[in-house]
């Protein structure tokens, strides 16, 4: 098997000892970076949003693969960066104020990740003045907001308000998800756009990106 | 007219109830602003007022080694979040994330015991209360072990350390085991039903794949059913979300009711999960938490009752209740409107 093939492989099957030790080799061979990224992680995570996306893969599957895709992406980072290798967007990510449930933030980034984004983890309970300041100060394009609770999922329209009293609306895609969510919703305040899941918040991203 | 427990086993037992039971579960906050809306000044007021059909909890008091405020009898902590109208406790500290082996843990870690328990109230808790229904017992590990090891590990563990979950699940199915055991002891024939439940769903389909499900944790849930079952318990299984592919499964395994049918999730219609297993379990639920209730207006309530008791209600084997705990955000209003509307309609169905 050529070397990109194991990587993909090892990322699906969720083996970070794999994918850190084939990464590492076939960058000791002198194989470019931005090789690695495009043609073993990138499509290796397609993968597995595919994989989740059909039924044959559940959250468990998806968040090792995703830990895998993690492993090598640490190592082929100080190359990207020194090759000043462009994101294909930037994106600022959080719970919103008053929610602690991050899991399916955290699987969106790591998903968003794998599919060449750069990320600006905002953490957990983030207050909209947070995702202003990462608009204004990190130039992010999009804005990702999520909450498990009907009680903190109002916060998302406040965020919003924020963004539009400081002028930068225009200036971001604003996306939002969590279990409560839904299109409707999204409708209602505003918001550019809703995925169900970590998978198809890719495919939403890249699709608002591509529109602007 | 039937007390509450009598409506609840007319249901059990497939025959017609007067009226279709009612059952309650909301947030504090919001059970507080509920009272206040309806002037009344204790639960059990109100609950009369509203026609609720309430149960009567029992558990042991504890009585083991020394627990601070923020922590649990398992060693986790939690901190109190405050989202602007009330507060919820969430685990911040998992006493089994640092190992990484079974060994580690046996090394190292002390189990709860059911000798920490103190059983010999659960008489008192349920005298006078002869006319409702009483739940105790019944089991929720995977939740437990999330706390322990922290929720995106535990889900890893799934599919990278299945020692370990099976190890851990072991331990704490003996623990609810035993903790159940003892309470029916205590008030033999009175219990009605033990909650054995286990968060498997999503919104939009399983958390986990059906054959992680089988092995994982439907031999463990079935030991639980057949303690209750063999004590004359009926069985109330909980499980949010999508979890269509596997309630053939559950209904094998023997549970009596089913909770809380979130009708808005991919593939939990109404309909045909009555069409498909309405004669094998009896549904619980079905009033929609993170719409309906929560932004919906009274009307909308009303009318969501209504098709649930003509869907699900019919011909019987329904008991209406909201999906989940009532948050503080849904109206009073709704609230009412929700009892309201299944006491009239309740009736003539």
């Amino acid at each position: 098997m050529e070397t990109l093939e194991i990587i993909r492989k090892a990322i699906i099957e969720g083996q970070a000892k794999e994918v850190e030790q084939h990464v590492q080799a076939a960058l000791d061979s002198g194989m470019k970076a931005t090789t690695i990224l495009y043609d073993g992680l990138i499509p290796a995570m397609a993968e597995v949003g595919r994989l989740y996306e059909e039924g044959e893969y559940f959250v468990p599957e998806m968040l090792i693969a995703a830990r895998a895709m993690k492993t090598g992406l640490g190592l082929l980072k100080p190359f990207l960066v020194e090759g000043n290798v462009q994101p294909l967007g930037k994106v600022a990510i959080a719970t919103v104020q008053g929610d602690l449930h991050d899991i399916g933030k955290n699987l969106v980034s790591l998903m968003l990740e794998g599919a060449g984004f750069e990320i600006v983890d905002l953490g957990v309970n983030a207050e909209p003045q947070k995702f202003v300041d990462a608009v204004q100060q990190q130039q992010v394009n999009v804005v990702a907001m999520s909450a498990l609770l009907t009680t903190t999922m109002t916060r998302m329209k406040d965020t919003i308000t924020a963004l539009d009293a400081a002028g930068v609306r225009g200036k971001v895609k604003v996306i939002i998800g969590g279990a409560p969510i839904t299109q409707a919703y999204a409708d209602e305040i505003g918001a550019d756009g809703y995925a169900p899941d970590a998978s198809q918040a890719v495919n939403l991203t890249k699709r608002l990106l591509a529109a602007s | 007219m039937m007390t509450s427990k009598e409506r609840w086993l007319a249901v059990l037992h497939r025959e017609k109830p007067d009226r279709i039971p009612m059952d309650y579960w909301a947030t504090p906050e919001a059970t507080e602003k509920l009272l206040r809306h309806t002037g009344c000044d204790c639960f059990e007021t109100m609950a009369d007022k509203l026609h609720i059909d309430y149960l009567v909890n029992v558990e042991p008091v504890y009585v083991g080694p020394p627990v601070a405020n923020d922590a649990d009898t398992f060693g986790c902590r939690f901190v109190e979040m405050d989202y602007g109208h009330g507060i919820y406790r969430e685990c911040v500290y998992h006493p089994l994330a640092q190992y990484d082996s079974v060994e580690a843990i046996e090394r190292s870690y002390s189990w709860p015991s059911p000798d920490w328990y103190d059983y010999r109230t659960i008489p008192q808790q349920i005298a006078g209360k002869e006319d409702h229904a009483v739940r105790g017992g019944g089991s929720e590990p995977f939740l437990i072990y999330c706390r322990l090891r922290g929720l995106e590990q535990a889900y890893m563990d799934l599919a990278m350390q299945p020692e370990m979950v099976g190890y851990c699940l072991d331990k704490l199915f003996d623990l609810a085991y035993e903790n159940t055991r003892r309470i029916y002891e205590q008030i033999p024939g009175r219990v009605t039903f033990s909650y054995i439940a286990e968060d498997l769903g999503s919104q939009t389909s399983l958390l986990f794949s059906p054959e992680t499900i089988r092995t994982v944790f439907f031999p463990r849930m079935k030991r639980m059913m057949d303690l209750a079952h063999e004590a004359g318990v009926y069985v109330f299984t909980h499980s949010d979300g999508s979890i269509r592919e596997i309630i053939p499964d559950l209904i094998a395994l023997g549970i009596d009711l089913l909770n809380p049918i979130q009708w808005r999730c991919k593939g939990m219609e109404r309909q045909a999960l009555k069409r498909d297993f309405g004669e094998q379990v009896i549904f619980h639920g079905g009033v929609d938490n993170q719409v309906t209730l929560a932004f919906g207006t009274p009307d909308d309530v009303r009318r969501e009752v209504q098709d649930n008791i003509d869907i699900l209600g019919q011909n019987g084997g329904y008991i209406l209740a909201p999906c989940h705990n009532i948050q503080e955000i849904s109206p009073p209003e709704n609230i009412v409107a929700l009892y309201e509307a299944g006491y009239t309609y309740g009736q003539s169905s």
